[in-house]
């Protein structure tokens, strides 16, 4: 999202724009959700930190729409354009969440198998901001994507700017949707709802967790993209292996002696699938993984047999 | 009353002694040392149950006092000068812990150019980490200091380091006499440490000091530092009685001095103002009306004592042993900023730059800066900046210059020892 | 007899000082990896990488210590392990600072001494002090806080996980950073120009009471030293190489792979240090060429890619010959 943020960028201030583009890191690791944000203006833009009343909201993964921690929907109200991309439509996220925005989705690609391509979805998603902006042409975006891209080399911006220039396509019924908006009005605004910070004493106001493995209320498992599934046909119950290797300790062993994938937190690495002896886990693209769950008459699939949990 | 004569750094250490402390983690740096030497022999000889250990480093020192303290003991501990600034890092880090500890700083210049002598630039840049800082002038001040500092530091609205001050050499190598109160008295007054729920056991888990992500978190924990520090104003008058009842010495937490009548006055820190007081007392012998205001609390900074003590005067002399580059003296700041729109604040609020590096301030020295008061308020002038500077110092310094073969006409003469009749 | 269940880490015998009485059979309770824990005590939700082999050490090394442990963090990448309100640990943790790791341990080590001294603090209330500190801290600027805890005999376990870099800003290159990777201050042709310093050696020097290196694709050795160094006091090092995929830029789920190999090529040697003796605990006894190692490994491609560097994969596999061939002399 940085490098799609910052052909955005590039892109309006070729376009004859003044620029801001920022990505915001929060956990500031590899996996981690991240954001960033761009904005331009024809005059210098002063205004700084996170956008707080977005234009447009571009999404990637669409499993961070729902999560309150991802923040996605904050700031969002009727004249903001929510874009999503996504394997569903659009009215099914309008029904699922319940907003004024217009929503409009940026169709999924149905073949991405490995996580080694998803790289593009950024540039298909900045692809789809200059089209909903309606103010940087094509040719401008072509250059602003190899600028952005240029020390990948040439035949990965290629593929880049293949993949992109789709976008160019799929979203022109929606070009120039997007509306800038101005900064809130001095002369009739909503106030802050400032307080006097009241005084807590040092039990309550030191820096301190009181409390044990609060950590687990972290959903890491939103970080994944692509999901390690045990088939337990195959699976011969040497726990010790999977559940050993995971780095973070997200394979649990029932009872019965069999591994089981603790997938609010498995942020999808896939050690497991690597190690496993009798190759019994399969990785599958994390939208599949959820259609499947979705539509499973049967989901033995994925829980462990005997399990009761 | 057991009174007897004691060095500043024999002060600093009786006062933990008397505060029963359990562990002190010490590095050595001059002129700080002898605390440390005092607390080693009374441990080794089994005078105090204590432990100390000396680390490699302020910095780990400093480290080492903040988790003991957040792992419920009650900790004591001395730096100075380049040793503080070294642990500087971890001073503001444990000051966020709220780790109650006390620490003696005896102050002394900083680099460069490198000096054992005392000024308070040391202290100074310790302003505004969230440890209370209280200023010592004599001796027993500095025992009597640390007792009240760790009734201050452990308080539970508080629960922030203490730093107790004191100047190297004036105070540090000075024998005064010195009160020392009664061991069951001072153990009484100062009590148990309660560390309520900010200890490691094994029965309770606790994960301190950790990050936040995001400006509200962090600005909440901060300010809420702020608001404990600040609390430490108010909690000070009720240590401060106790402490009178208990050992008869009052410590007001600015020390006024022929205030009530006083259209001048000294405003000042540290061990320098026992001369200042000598010089009120002249002063007001030669018809003055003069007074000396001593902060002893800096931090908790008490914003609205200064605005009571200094409005309605006719002129004060903020004196700075410090200077920020490119501001001017420290105090003076402040002080200025207590008093903005007040109706009858002094007409003119000067500073002086004195005592850098241990340079001495003499008593003609303060009759002159009341005589500079008094015309720069008669004409309603203010007077600009002044570091307390003679010629003669200036011609000192060319010697050396001429010997360091400094190229410069002027002084290449003081070298053939014609300056001083050259230049008038 | 140090008996537990292995269902339930949570009920495990305090493993500190007080109280504890192990006889020499008991150790080594490890004897295959079916041994080890099948529940864990470190709280999954952390925002270590996909595939972080540090934390991979961690949490299999939490899982035998037990939660009766103070961890003590230095600035890395485990300092965003407890982000408020939320931690991964079941008993303590505190964050200090790059430095100075190793004296907020003795803080904590001697505040619960005077306290059990003092009968304040129940020995069922003891815990065991463990500092964790990436590789620039321990290599670089905690070296001075980690030899003077030596120095002290400080009753501690010291954990680095070393991922050859200053990984949480970005993998710039650190004293632990192996001749010819690429970091992102070492971006030339030839990637960095140094040698990975010998930490295990600089610790030994000192005469700890244990010094290990370990690794999390080899968790029965892990495991092993684990019980061991349970049985001392003092100062008891861990330098775990923890595979890193961000840094060192290959697939998470090579993560293992790659850790195995950094053992079966020589590169990481496994090997403990006591009673002034150096054992090797897992000899690899027919060493793999280290390419094996580097190839899979984006920091190293340099070395593959336009061309083979002969020369300089020679010059690292010679390095490691030399060094089996003196171990082993």
């Amino acid at each position: 999202m940085k490098t799609a943020s910052r052909i955005v960028g590039t892109a309006f201030f070729m376009t004859g724009y003044e620029v801001q583009d920022a990505p915001r890191y929060g956990a500031e690791r590899r996996g981690a959700p991240i954001f960033a944000y761009v904005r331009a203006d024809k005059s210098p833009v002063n205004e700084r930190g996170i956008i707080r009343q977005p234009d447009l909201v571009v999404v990637a993964d669409d499993t961070l729409v729902g999560m309150p921690a991802a923040g996605v929907m904050q700031g969002i109200d009727e004249h903001t354009v929510l874009l999503i991309n996504s394997h569903e439509n659009a009215d099914t996220w309008r029904q699922r969440l319940n907003t004024a925005a217009t929503i409009l989705i940026l169709p999924a690609r149905e073949d991405i198998k490995d996580r080694a391509e998803l790289p593009y979805i950024g540039s298909r998603c900045a692809a789809a901001c200059a089209v909903l902006t309606n103010v940087i042409s094509r040719d401008v975006f072509t250059s602003a994507l190899a600028e952005e891209l240029e020390q990948l080399g040439e035949k990965i911006v290629k593929q880049n700017l293949d993949t992109a220039l789709t976008s160019f396509e799929l979203m022109s019924p929606y070009a120039g949707i997007v509306k800038q908006s101005g900064l809130p009005s001095a002369a009739d605004y909503q106030q802050p709802g400032w307080i006097n910070l009241p005084f807590d004493d040092a039990a309550i106001s030191a820096p301190a967790i009181h409390a044990s493995a609060t950590s687990v209320k972290v959903r890491t498992g939103l970080w994944r993209t692509m999901r390690p599934v045990i088939n337990y046909e195959k699976c011969s119950g040497c726990w010790w292996v999977c559940s050993t290797y995971c780095p973070d300790g997200a394979i649990n062993v029932t009872e019965a002696g069999l591994p089981d994938i603790d997938y609010e937190h498995c942020k999808g690495c896939l050690v497991c699938v690597a190690q496993c002896p009798p190759q019994a886990i399969e990785a599958i693209p994390e939208h599949l993984a959820k259609e499947q769950e979705m539509s499973a008459a049967d989901p033995s699939g994925i829980k462990p047999p005997g399990d009761s949990a | 009353m057991n009174r007897k004569l004691l060095t500043g750094n024999a002060a600093a250490a009786w006062g933990a002694r008397l505060a029963q402390v359990d562990y002190v983690p010490a590095f050595p740096i001059t002129p700080q040392t002898e605390i440390i030497e005092n607390l080693s022999l009374w441990i080794d000889s089994g005078e105090m149950d204590a432990r100390l250990v000396t680390l490699e480093s302020e910095h780990s020192m400093i480290t080492a006092a903040g988790s003991a303290a957040t792992s419920g003991v009650r900790v004591f501990t001395s730096t100075s000068s380049q040793g503080l600034l070294y642990g500087m890092e971890m001073i503001y880090t444990v000051a966020g812990w709220r780790a109650p500890f006390v620490m003696v700083n005896v102050s002394r210049g900083l680099s460069s150019p490198i000096t054992l002598e005392p000024d308070h630039n040391d202290i100074m840049a310790a302003r505004d980490s969230g440890f209370l800082q209280i200023h010592c002038a004599t001796c027993q001040e500095i025992t009597d200091s640390v007792l009240m500092a760790y009734r201050l530091a452990e308080h539970k609205d508080i629960r922030v380091p203490a730093i107790v001050n004191q100047d190297g050499f004036y105070l540090s190598f000075t024998r005064e006499p010195v009160s020392l109160p009664d061991a069951d008295r001072a153990a009484a007054f100062v009590g148990e440490f309660d560390p309520e729920n900010l200890q490691f056991k094994a029965s309770a888990p606790l994960s301190q000091a950790m990050a936040v992500l995001g400006g509200g978190p962090y600005s909440y924990f901060r300010y809420e530092t702020h608001l404990a520090v600040q609390r430490a104003l108010s909690v000070y008058e009720e240590v401060a009685d106790e402490f009178a009842s208990a050992f008869g010495r009052r410590y007001d937490i600015i020390d006024n001095y022929r205030m009530d009548d006083a259209e001048y006055a000294f405003v000042m820190m540290g061990s320098f103002a026992t001369k200042a007081h000598d010089a009120v007392d002249s002063l007001r012998n030669a018809g003055w009306k003069v007074g000396l205001a001593r902060l002893r609390l800096f931090r908790p900074f008490p914003q609205e004592k200064i605005r009571q003590l200094l409005t309605a005067r006719r002129a004060v002399a903020v004196i700075d042993q410090n200077i920020s580059m490119g501001m001017g003296g420290v105090l003076h700041s402040e002080v200025a900023a207590a008093l903005y729109g007040l109706k009858n604040a002094p007409a003119v609020l000067a500073s002086y730059i004195g005592g850098l590096g241990g340079r001495d301030i003499s008593q003609v020295e303060f009759f002159e800066m009341i005589n500079e008061l008094k015309h720069a308020s008669d004409k309603s002038e203010p007077l600009p900046p002044r570091l307390l500077y003679t010629e003669n110092e200036l011609t000192e310094i060319r010697k050396l210059q001429a010997i360091a073969q400094v190229e410069h006409a002027d002084i290449q003469q003081a070298g053939t020892g014609q300056a001083e009749t050259d230049r008038k | 007899m140090l008996t537990f269940s292995r269902q339930e880490p949570g009920r495990r015998k305090q493993t500190g000082n007080e109280g504890i009485i192990m006889t020499s059979e008991s150790i080594v309770h490890f004897h295959r990896m079916k041994d080890m824990p099948s529940s864990h005590l470190l709280g999954t939700g952390t925002p270590m990488c996909a595939g972080c082999g540090g934390l991979e050490t961690l949490h299999n090394m939490y899982d035998i210590l037990g939660e009766k442990t103070v961890f003590v963090n230095a600035a890395g990448c485990m300092t965003l392990l407890s982000v408020y309100p939320f931690t991964p640990f079941r008993g303590g943790w505190l964050y200090t600072a790059m430095a100075s790791a190793p004296a907020g341990a003795q803080g904590v080590r001697d505040a619960m001494d005077i306290l059990l001294q003092k009968k304040k603090l129940s020995t069922e209330d003891n815990m065991e002090v463990v500092v964790i500190t990436g590789d620039g801290s321990a290599y670089g600027m905690g070296l001075s806080a980690t030899s003077a805890a030596m120095d002290r005999n400080l009753n501690f376990i010291y954990l680095c996980y070393d991922n050859e870099g200053y990984g949480n800003t970005g993998q710039q290159y650190s004293a632990a950073t192996p001749h010819a990777a690429i970091t992102s201050t070492s971006k030339g042709s030839h990637g960095y120009p140094g040698f990975k310093k010998d930490l295990f050696s600089i610790w030994a020097a000192h005469r700890p009471a244990y010094v290990a290196t370990i690794i999390g694709a080899e968790p029965l050795d892990l495991a092993k030293k684990i019980e061991k160094l349970q049985t001392m006091t003092g100062p008891r090092m861990l330098i775990s190489l923890a595979p890193c995929p961000t840094g060192w830029d290959y697939d998470p789920k090579l993560s293992v792979e790659i850790g195995r190999l950094a053992v079966q090529t020589g590169i990481w040697p496994l090997k403990e240090y006591s009673d002034g003796k150096i054992k090797h605990t897992k000899i690899p006894k027919q060493r793999k060429p280290v390419e094996d190692y580097l190839k899979l490994q984006g920091r190293f491609k340099h070395l593959f890619e336009p061309q083979r560097d002969e020369a300089g994969i020679a010059e690292i596999q010679a390095r490691i010959d030399a060094y089996w061939t003196r171990v082993m002399a």
